[in-house]
């Protein structure tokens, strides 16, 4: 028998979630929060992140994640111990009256859980996310991350700074290149050299013409990202393209400034609410990878700690 | 009593899709239906967990190989299940409280940034002032170095000058509990600024504006007050306080926010900082008085700097606003106080050799 030649496949993705629902689940999470003196803090990431996920849909059918505060907080325990160990090596240090050399493990110390925390992040969020129940996974491993993590780290400093558009974009292309989607795999193609080309174009331009230029700028490094992401499975591909203008950028950026200012921080909700609309009504994915066939192969992860260690660190989730 | 309505499952192994007919036992609140396995699934509704997504009804159930969904669409059904839930008080205070209204939401979230704003205004500039005491006075003197060994590293130090001005403070008594040190910087700027540590750096610029020493003995006042109390780190205090509290808060938001609370806290500290002033200015006031120096000095020195800095700096934004609040609060001051002038010729002596 002859294959059918795959045909292309539609896909839809899209953002259900109103601001007044989300409103509700932040003033909570801030209550309980306040109430609780800060422990609710993972339960009401666990919510936010539950929020999120679940109101993402792909074609009409929704994310999910999985991740509860107990795991959470678990993580967060341990993270707190990392970090408690490590300023009481400082403060031990400072005490002895080196604290030159204790500011400077501190520092070494937090750089050193850097690639773990991404590492840790990634493997229990992609675990806890599923889409029609099939989970993601990250299949990167620890100790090749932080290899590359330190040899990257090594060159951004002799080349001065250059180099780190090339390890933004080699570390994206890692983490990304090690996430499953069931039985398909996530892949990456931006380069160090485009990248940092297109931000030195979107930098003087922006200067030059006194900041517009910014929303463009914006537009640029959203359809980099977005652009060389792409999904594949057996030989068949999804491709994600960005459909978003520079003006659309300006509508989103500009508003947002607006709702947060004018409602003293209450417009938060809406703030998010549109942007993760926005986010999803520009993404098209075209491709012929029939999603009705993927499969589960991922495990089931449940250690929390990277996820809280780089909450700690205040490093963004995507890299 | 059953009800039927169409659905779609997954399995949590595959992602096809599957139709199937649910029925749900409004008695024992059990959902049952066959799969494309013909396997036959019952589902308990307290072992589910819910989700709206927009007009869809979604219930998952977490099973020992991955999670299995049911998709309902059929609102009527969904509203059955529902009903069932809340005579069965299956529905917990967290589901009640998200949903208890957008006006209800609303009111407590006023509620939440009136308590932290009363608490930021009220609360953490006295923790602040408070934690003071517990900070050893050495900390002050250490702090110090470091501000004068960054500060004026490049300044015009004048030593001879320093021992005149030391001599002239010498014939005071300025109500120090802690030694305090003199320096006189040749520099056009009219300005003096009080270290914790008791260092007092006092600039040419300002001297050469004055045209008496009752002046002098006014501004140097002014700064041994702000010694006497400490106020360099009670400021400190006091903004690291702020600070810590509005990021503790706006810790997750963004940094939108984060930035415009940073801008308050600093507005917040000018304020402090006025207050130290008059603070400043009613115990300098009082030294003046001590020694026996006229209090008119006060003001011509207030209408000097009030001069000086009116072109330069809108008052706002300046950290030592001469306003006519504090020239008009000294002028009530030199009227209500008994006082007893006595012309000091040794001051008077010294103060012409910082002159020139």
């Amino acid at each position: 028998m002859e294959e059918n030649v795959p045909s292309k496949m539609h896909y839809q993705l899209d953002f259900k979630g109103k601001g007044e629902t989300f409103f509700g689940i932040v003033i909570v999470n801030w209550l309980l929060t306040i109430v609780t003196l800060g422990l609710y803090y993972p339960w009401a990431k666990a919510k936010t992140l539950q929020f999120l996920f679940g109101q993402t849909t792909l074609n009409d059918d929704a994310f999910a994640f999985h991740g509860t505060g107990k795991e959470m907080f678990k993580g967060f325990l341990k993270a707190l111990l990392v970090f408690a160990v490590l300023f009481g090596i400082m403060g031990a240090l400072t005490y002895l009256g080196h604290q030159g050399i204790g500011i400077l493990v501190l520092y070494l110390g937090i750089f050193a859980i850097m690639p773990l925390a991404i590492h840790g992040s990634y493997r229990y969020r992609m675990s806890r996310t599923t889409w029609r129940g099939i989970r993601f996974g990250y299949r990167g491993d620890q100790a090749e991350l932080v290899k590359l993590f330190f040899k990257w780290v090594f060159f951004t400093i002799i080349t001065l700074g250059i180099y780190s558009s090339w390890f933004q974009m080699n570390l994206r292309r890692y983490v990304i290149g090690n996430i499953r989607f069931g039985d398909a795999e996530m892949n990456y193609d931006g380069d160090g050299g485009d990248y940092l080309l297109m931000n030195i174009k979107g930098y003087f331009l922006t200067i030059f013409t006194f900041g517009i230029y910014s929303f463009w700028w914006q537009k640029e490094i959203f359809e980099y990202y977005v652009n060389n992401l792409s999904l594949h499975k057996d030989d068949k591909r999804i491709e994600f393209t960005s459909t978003a203008s520079g003006a659309d950028f300006i509508g989103l950026i500009v508003i947002n400034m607006l709702l947060i200012v004018f409602t003293l921080g209450l417009g938060y909700s809406w703030v998010v609410t549109r942007t993760m609309k926005f986010i999803f009504d520009h993404i098209q994915l075209d491709g012929n990878i029939d999603l009705n066939t993927l499969h589960q192969t991922e495990e089931n992860y449940k250690d929390a700690t990277g996820e809280d260690v780089s909450d700690f660190l205040d490093m963004d989730f995507i890299v | 009593m059953n009800q039927e309505a169409a659905g779609i499952y997954f399995d949590g192994k595959s992602a096809a899709p599957q139709a199937v007919t649910i029925v749900l036992n409004t008695l024992n609140g059990v959902l049952q239906f066959q799969t494309e396995t013909a396997t036959v699934e019952r589902w308990l509704l307290g072992e589910l967990s819910f989700e709206n997504v927009g007009t869809t009804l979604q219930l998952q159930k977490q099973q020992p190989d991955g999670i299995a969904i049911l998709k309902i669409t059929d609102s009527t059904f969904a509203a059955a299940i529902l009903k069932f839930r809340k005579e069965n008080k299956q529905i917990g205070w967290y589901e009640k409280m998200l949903a208890s209204g957008m006006k209800f939401h609303l009111v407590l979230g006023l509620v939440i940034l009136g308590l932290i704003g009363l608490t930021y205004v009220y609360a953490i500039p006295w923790v602040g002032e408070k934690s003071v005491a517990l900070i050893p006075e050495s900390f002050d003197d250490t702090m110090s170095g470091t501000f004068i060994s960054d500060n004026l590293l490049f300044s015009d130090v004048a030593s001879d000058k320093s021992k005149v001005l030391n001599a002239f403070a010498k014939e005071l008594q300025l109500n120090n509990k802690k030694k305090l040190k003199f320096i006189f910087v040749e520099e056009d700027i009219v300005n003096a600024f009080a270290l914790p540590d008791g260092t007092i750096v006092v600039y040419s610029g300002i001297v050469d504006k004055m045209q008496n020493y009752d002046e002098l003995v006014a501004l140097l006042g002014h700064e041994a007050a702000h010694v006497n109390n400490r106020h360099s780190m009670k400021m400190l205090c006091r903004n690291l306080s702020g600070y810590l509290f509005i990021s503790a808060i706006l810790g997750d938001a963004n940094g939108i926010m984060a930035t415009i609370g940073d801008n308050v806290n600093s507005f917040q500290s000018l304020s402090f900082s006025r207050e130290f002033e008059q603070e400043a200015d009613r115990e300098g006031f009082a030294i003046v008085v001590k020694n026996k120096v006229d209090p008119n000095g006060m003001l011509n020195l207030f209408k000097r700097l009030q001069d000086e800095g009116d072109s330069i700096i809108p008052e706002f934004l300046s950290s030592h606003p001469v306003t006519k609040q504090r020239i008009a609060t000294t002028r009530q001051l030199v009227k209500s106080t008994p006082q007893q002038v006595e012309a000091n010729s040794k001051l008077q002596q010294l103060f012409q050799q910082l002159k020139k």
